[in-house]
């Protein structure tokens, strides 16, 4: 008997504690959801809080979403877009130079590999406006592009690869050339498929990055339609009182995409994050 | 690998089809332009028509614009537009314009450029003088609305949607509890003494003071005389008459009749609330704040009462503008004329006119709107129907003679100075420091070169 | 023929692949990267105003060092520090219970804990901004209501400010940091603990002497970001202060004084300034990390 409950009670213990903390940190959005049905103007008079009456809440919020009378799903697709596009071809670009830094010695690649770190290490928003000029000299201002261009040799993504790459042995490189597979077949053909674990870890990481970035598709987009998400609803906030009413509901509606791309790779993500750049 | 890639593909295609289809299936019910939450809109296309590009910060905003649009095709025919306009919340929009005017491209035809912001844009040589278009209409509207968006050597380089006159807003069912008559109010210190009835009787504040913005601090100076810039433009906010200004509020507050405003600002949501649910007697605005009543105070409808807003001095004029859009053409356009005259169509003809009372609720700035029955007495109007008294009233008293901020060049820096510290510490954090040495402090971080 | 077929041998050959697999870095350093840190540098020394751009020496310098300036230097460091301090510990004691045998539901839990990361700043903002609203019913208030409180001005005022910040922090990167350091659990052999249970050694005593000291690359690799992303925390405090604009500066980071004075005020000038000491700040703080911490971003020993 005492043999279980030393068994058991632990485990209830842990369970209890992570409950606690998994409610307290949903709280938030809890709160999101239940504001999301009700006016915006409840917000103003009412304040933000649990107290809802259950009799008059509804669902006009987000049928005001997909009424069209806002430019809400041309950001929703956008958003979806800009990043499907951004992480596959920053999974793609940054594998390559990881495997560059990994599996070869050159000239330069010192160098190249502490521009990496420097990259990774500067925040982006100090170098906003040259970064702004050029694309629009490039003729990418108001064009998607000129969202996914800058950010497509991820610094971060090459670290990781990098990471992941440098435990496997460099025989094994060799064997494949004596298989008659050309440079670029090897990573094609072989290292692409050995790296699917972390593909998965950063396509996450990318995809949440990519998701809700704001400051700079607030810079480079121009036409209403051509927003994405968080620049979409940022712009529903006005000096003159906020549009609550698709705000909230909008940014209910705007975790559900992340939400299933998560819960479908998650698996991947600690299998790729633990064979990857965590390691001593 | 290719298979994760697959089931992405797929995942993210069928995500997007489904509202792709969401939204192509609820168009038709999308007729309507003009209903919330449109950011973007355009005019009825007309073919062979210029095509003109437009950014403002106020979704209300974009059906005036593409409204305007129709009626400037309809009138010129041979001059027809196709107006394009955007709407992005204000510091997003500023700050990409701005931007856009550095590298001299991506701009759009005109803007909406904020009061607050509007010096740097003009110190920059990023704006064109607008005399010819404004002068045909120079008779029959405000001037001073209009001159204030110069450069003080007689170009004019913006037009605003209203005019802007401030006003006093009072809670009747507070004042008549209190037992006072905001009609016997005619100075500032009437003002003082009738708050400590009121906070005696109901216990409740008189008026708020912002922390973050500077609405009446600068109603108080302007009756004054003062300004925030100097003759030429440069950020001057430590002068006696701000001390003056300063220590009054202070004094006010010291006698529980003022409070700061909860949320730091008129525009916040916690002021709203606050207001709405009767937790202060009045509040002093421009006329152009009868929207946030009638859209964010929902539960004051009918109590609200008009007044002039009190001065220093018995006889002394109390005529002020405040706050403000200065809509101007930008230099990079390429249909300056066309640009200009829509643009002075718009905001000055009586139309144009027409609509920003009508849906907008904004001030008129042509006069001739003041004394017309149809506008002044419709009972249609939810404007005149929420308050108690006329607004017209207050306009058509005080006259044509109006004292507008000085915006040139150091306004910007001062303003933001102001807005982030000056009046926190004045009401908030330092309220011990004498007022001299507060602004003498305040004015020295500036940053103006 | 003879061209191509030399040419197609030059780009297979051993010697050039590595070159054009590093061609994606090289081309976006030096055109996004390089350029644009050297334009800043030039832009630090000008008055830019379009067109009529002009040379001032150093007087953007001269004028970034003010007191405001320093304010929110002192802002970003001190979050960043303290952002530092919690979200090492806290996730690893989080991942280390998770990591336990004696857990159920993991991946459950894991999850869930992960979901605030995935939602946008710009939501989270908004509805930490309401939460802690200062009147009455906001629904922070209206909990310490329940236990005797006051109302309380969460952030018009110093203390609570940072709770604000910190516990935004919290909310949104406590999830991620606990996945890596998940991940970094399970690299560590499982016979290192079968074997200190034999010694008798306490969950304490096996947390403090063989977790700890083995997830130490792992704790230097969320430093690492840890320190970018709090000295370059900005959107946070944008939405929390509805537009950059928090009383008397309490919120103002350092990356927020640099879109202040660069776009608002439009002296893009100065804000090139105080990007280029931003840049010089990070440099300096990451070098002398990586000096003390060192190992995983060196190059490591090849097997």
């Amino acid at each position: 008997m005492a043999e279980v409950s030393r068994k058991v009670l632990p485990t209830v213990l842990l369970m209890l504690l992570f409950t606690v903390i998994v409610v307290i940190f949903l709280i938030p959005l809890a709160l999101l959801f239940v504001s999301s049905l009700r006016p915006g103007s409840d917000l103003m008079r009412y304040g933000l809080n649990f107290s809802i009456d259950w009799a008059n809440a509804n669902l006009h919020n987000y049928r005001l979403l997909f009424s069209g009378q806002n430019a809400y799903f041309n950001w929703y697709v956008n958003s979806l877009i800009v990043t499907a596009i951004q992480v596959v071809l920053a999974l793609f670009l940054s594998s390559c130079v990881g495997y560059s830094f990994a599996m070869y010695d050159y000239k330069g690649k010192g160098i190249a590999f502490t521009c990496v770190l420097l990259v990774m290490m500067v925040p982006t928003e100090v170098i906003i406006l040259p970064l702004y000029r050029m694309i629009t000299k490039m003729g990418f201002v108001d064009n998607f592009l000129g969202i996914i261009l800058p950010y497509i040799v991820i610094p971060m993504l090459i670290f990781f690869f990098r990471q992941y790459l440098v435990g496997i042995p460099r025989d094994f490189l060799d064997a494949a050339r004596v298989d008659g597979y050309s440079e670029y077949g090897i990573f094609l053909k072989i290292m692409i498929p050995l790296m699917k674990p972390s593909f998965a870890a950063m396509g996450i990481y990318e995809g949440m990055q990519s998701w809700n970035n704001f400051l700079w598709p607030m810079i480079v987009m121009r036409s209403n339609n051509k927003m994405t998400l968080p620049v979409g609803l940022q712009s529903l906030m006005s000096p003159y009182g906020n549009n609550y009413d698709i705000l909230i509901a909008g940014a209910c509606f705007a975790i559900i995409p992340i939400l299933i791309l998560f819960a479908c790779f998650q698996k991947y993500f600690v299998e790729g994050m633990t064979a990857g750049g965590v390691k001593g | 690998m290719k298979r994760l890639f697959t089931v992405l593909a797929v995942l993210i295609l069928s995500i997007s089809f489904v509202f792709a289809g969401g939204s192509s299936e609820a168009a038709p019910a999308a007729a309507a332009p003009e209903m919330d939450g449109s950011t973007q809109g355009t005019n009825t296309f007309v073919e062979g028509g210029t095509e003109l590009s437009l950014w403002t910060f106020q979704e209300l905003h974009v059906a005036f614009w593409t409204q305007m649009a129709d009626e400037w095709n309809a009138q010129y025919p041979d001059r027809a537009i196709n107006l394009t306009v955007s709407s992005a919340e204000s510091g997003a929009l500023h700050n990409r314009l701005l931007i856009a005017c550095q590298a001299g491209v991506g701009t759009p035809d005109i803007a909406d450029i904020e009061i607050g912001r509007y010096g740097s844009f003009l110190r920059d040589g990023y704006l064109l003088p607008i005399n010819d278009a404004v002068e045909p209409y120079q008779d029959d509207v405000i001037m001073s609305r209009i001159t204030m968006y110069g450069d003080g050597t007689g170009n004019w380089y913006g037009i605003d949607f209203h005019l802007g006159e401030s006003v006093a807003y009072y809670n009747m069912d507070i004042m008549n509890a209190a037992g006072v008559d905001p009609a016997d109010i005619v100075t500032w210190d009437d003002y003082l003494e009738a708050g400590k009835i009121v906070l005696e009787k109901t216990g409740v504040p008189m008026c708020v003071v912002e922390t973050n913005d500077l609405f009446l601090p600068q109603l108080m100076l302007l009756e004054k005389g003062g300004q925030y810039v100097d003759e030429n433009g440069n950020p001057n906010i430590d002068t006696p008459e701000h001390a003056e200004v300063i220590n009054f509020i202070r004094e006010m507050i010291e006698a529980g009749v003022c409070i700061i405003c909860p949320g730091g600002g008129l525009h916040e949501e916690e002021w709203y609330g606050f207001m709405n649910g009767g937790g202060v007697a009045s509040v002093c605005m421009p006329l152009w704040y009868m929207g946030r009543f009638t859209d964010y105070m929902p539960d004051l409808n009918g109590k609200i009462g008009i007044y002039e807003i009190p001065v220093w001095n018995e006889g002394d004029v109390r005529a002020v503008l405040q706050g403000g859009t200065g809509t101007s053409v930008l230099k990079f356009t390429q249909h300056e004329q066309l640009a200009k005259d829509f643009l002075a169509f718009a905001k000055l003809s009586e139309f144009g006119n027409r609509y920003e009372w009508e849906v907008l609720g904004f001030d008129p700035i042509r006069t001739s709107l003041w004394t017309d029955p149809t506008i002044t007495e419709n009972p249609d109007n939810k404007y005149l129907q929420y308050f108690l008294d006329n607004p017209f009233d207050i306009l058509n008293k005080n006259g044509v003679d109006l004292t507008a901020p000085d915006i040139r060049g150091g306004y910007s820096a001062a303003y933001s100075v102001l807005c982030s510290t000056t009046y926190v510490n004045a009401f908030e954090m330092s309220i011990d420091t004498p007022a001299e040495e507060l602004l003498a402090n305040e004015q020295a971080t500036i940053i103006y070169y | 023929m003879e061209k191509q077929n030399l040419f197609k041998k030059f780009i297979y050959s051993q010697k050039t692949a590595p070159y054009v697999f590093l061609l994606p870095f090289a081309i976006s350093f030096l055109v996004f990267f390089a350029y644009s840190i050297f334009d800043t540098f030039v832009m630090s020394f000008q008055r830019v105003a379009g067109g009529n751009t002009e040379f001032i020496g150093l007087k953007n310098y001269q004028v970034l060092f003010n007191p405001i300036f320093f304010k929110a230097l002192k802002n970003s460091i001190f979050y960043m520090i303290v952002t530092c301090c919690i979200m090492i510990p806290f996730p690893m004691l989080l991942a280390t219970a998770l990591n336990s045998k004696s857990m159920r539901c993991k991946n459950m839990y894991r999850s869930l804990l992960f979901i605030p990361a995935l939602t946008s700043v710009v939501v989270a903002g908004v509805v930490f901004r309401l939460m802690f609203g200062e009147l009455p019913n906001s629904f922070m208030n209206q909990l310490i209501a329940r236990f005797g409180a006051e109302p309380i001005i969460w952030l018009r005022r110093v203390p609570t400010v940072w709770l604000v910040l910190f516990l935004l922090c919290i909310w949104r990167w406590t999830g991620v940091n606990m996945m890596y350091f998940l991940s970094g659990l399970q690299q560590i052999p499982e016979d290192l603990y079968e074997s200190a249970s034999i010694d008798g050694a306490s969950a304490i005593q096996k947390f403090f002497h063989i977790t700890v000291p083995l997830l130490k690359p792992t704790s230097v690799y969320v430093l690492t970001i840890s320190i970018y992303g709090g000295m370059a925390m900005f959107t946070e405090s944008y939405i929390l202060f509805n537009g950059n604009s928090s009383p008397n500066n309490i919120g103002l980071t350092i990356v927020g004084y640099l879109y202040k004075m660069g776009f608002e005020q439009n002296n893009i000038g100065l804000g090139s300034a105080i990007g280029v000491v931003l840049l010089c700040i990070v440099l300096i703080i990451n070098v002398i990390q990586l000096k003390f911490n060192g190992g995983i971003f060196a190059k490591r020993k090849e097997k």
